[in-house]
């Protein structure tokens, strides 16, 4: 998958999970200081991606994940091992 | 009989269902077997049947009589993705996904009215524990802080209840209105006495002035505009004006029901609150039993990660107590 891609698709479930404005994300946006994402969205958050990808992401790691761009990359290699 | 006997017996009372999603650990375990067998709860383990089975067994626990619930294979496991689903506004797929997680299962069968309390964190953070009830059974009426409060026993009898002494750091007084008001809510239904909590500080109604004065005392506002009367708060009261009183007579112009006759300190930030307790364990010789979760809507507790055994049989029959 392109990485284009995976970035529009991050950017929809990022909206719908946290209930922001697709067009205020961007690559360098961070979950918690940018878009509000509440400590407790965290979790949603991730299984959403997972559910989007149709992957499974390692919990611990996944979570220290802290802008949009970085959670494209890590989706991305996710997607290449899978 | 002390304390803890009371618990006890209190808890055997009603034996409520309380779920421990930690189902694997040896020590979650061995409690769940203690607490089968003396009456006090009836524990339901989440995790996988044969994994719970087999390890019990290496291990020499009986638990042959246990209720064991598998989130992948739980029966109700449609009726809690929809409910998770709607309250937390998520795709059926996403909410799947989480409920695979055994503290927020445990959590939904609690929101779900499937067991009666949630007790976990021997083998998981305060913080995943909060996260999980947070998303499932959520917080109280009219509180979205949650905090922690220890039961102080001390050698004359006298029981005190603490907050918030292990979860929040520096609380804005808004927060600290909602801890005085939770600590309340936990004495009553523990003690089944009524509460009279203090919230304290280095001045007793105005005798000082300075910033951390003034958060306590806007926290004493908040408290009574959310509440009104029904619970028993005042401040800001220094230690011995509410603990003692001679000193209450002395330092209290307006009348207080709380001054000199205090059950429920509340310390202005964690600072204060940790020390407290510890300096009345070590100097005092009091017992504590704690931290217990509270502010949500339901009976949740989290366990310190070095929980033994009978810390966890304990804070469980506490859990049942609330319920």
């Amino acid at each position: 998958m392109e990485y284009k891609e995976i970035e529009a698709r991050v950017k929809k479930v990022i909206a719908e999970v946290l209930g922001v404005d697709e067009e205020k994300i961007t690559s360098e946006s961070r979950f918690v200081e940018d878009l509000g994402a509440e400590s407790v969205q965290s979790l949603e958050l991730v299984a959403a991606f997972e559910d989007e990808f149709d992957i499974e992401m390692e919990e611990d790691a996944a979570l220290q994940v802290k802008t949009v761009g970085k959670a494209v990359e890590f989706i991305q290699r996710h997607l290449q091992e899978k | 009989m002390g304390l803890k006997e009371k618990f006890f017996e209190k808890a055997r009372d009603t034996c409520k269902k309380i779920v421990l999603p930690e189902g694997t650990d040896e020590r979650i375990q061995k409690a769940a077997e203690v607490l089968k067998k003396e009456g006090i709860a009836a524990p339901v383990l989440v995790g996988n049947k044969d994994e719970i089975i087999s390890r019990a067994s290496q291990r020499g626990i009986d638990c042959s009589n246990l209720e064991i619930v598998d989130p992948l294979t739980y029966p109700g496991l449609p009726e809690l993705v929809n409910l998770y689903s709607e309250s937390r506004k998520v795709k059926k797929g996403v909410a799947e996904r989480i409920l695979k997680k055994e503290l927020v299962f445990g959590g939904m069968l609690l929101a779900a009215d499937k067991v009666d309390g949630m007790v976990a964190g021997a083998a998981s953070t305060t913080a995943s524990v909060i996260q999980a009830s947070a998303l499932t059974v959520g917080y109280a009426y009219g509180i979205s802080t949650p905090s922690s409060f220890f039961i102080m026993e001390l050698p004359d009898g006298r029981v005190l209840f603490y907050a918030d002494c292990a979860v929040n750091i520096d609380p804005s007084a808004q927060q600290l209105a909602e801890i005085s008001i939770s600590t309340s809510s936990s004495f009553q239904k523990i003690m089944g006495q009524q509460p009279k909590t203090a919230l304290l500080s280095f001045s007793t109604k105005g005798s000082a002035s300075h910033p951390f004065v003034d958060k306590v005392q806007q926290a004493v506002s908040l408290a009574k505009e959310i509440v009104g009367d029904s619970l028993c708060i005042d401040g800001e009261f220094q230690a011995d004006t509410a603990l003692v009183e001679a000193v209450a007579r002395k330092k209290i112009k307006e009348p207080s029901p709380v001054a000199g006759q205090t059950n429920v300190l509340i310390f202005p930030d964690l600072d204060a609150g940790n020390i407290a307790y510890k300096l009345t364990q070590y100097l005092a010789g009091a017992s504590a039993f704690g931290p217990i979760l509270q502010g949500f809507a339901k009976p949740v507790s989290d366990l310190s990660r070095g929980a033994k055994v009978e810390d966890i049989v304990v804070i469980t029959a506490i859990v049942c107590c609330l319920v």
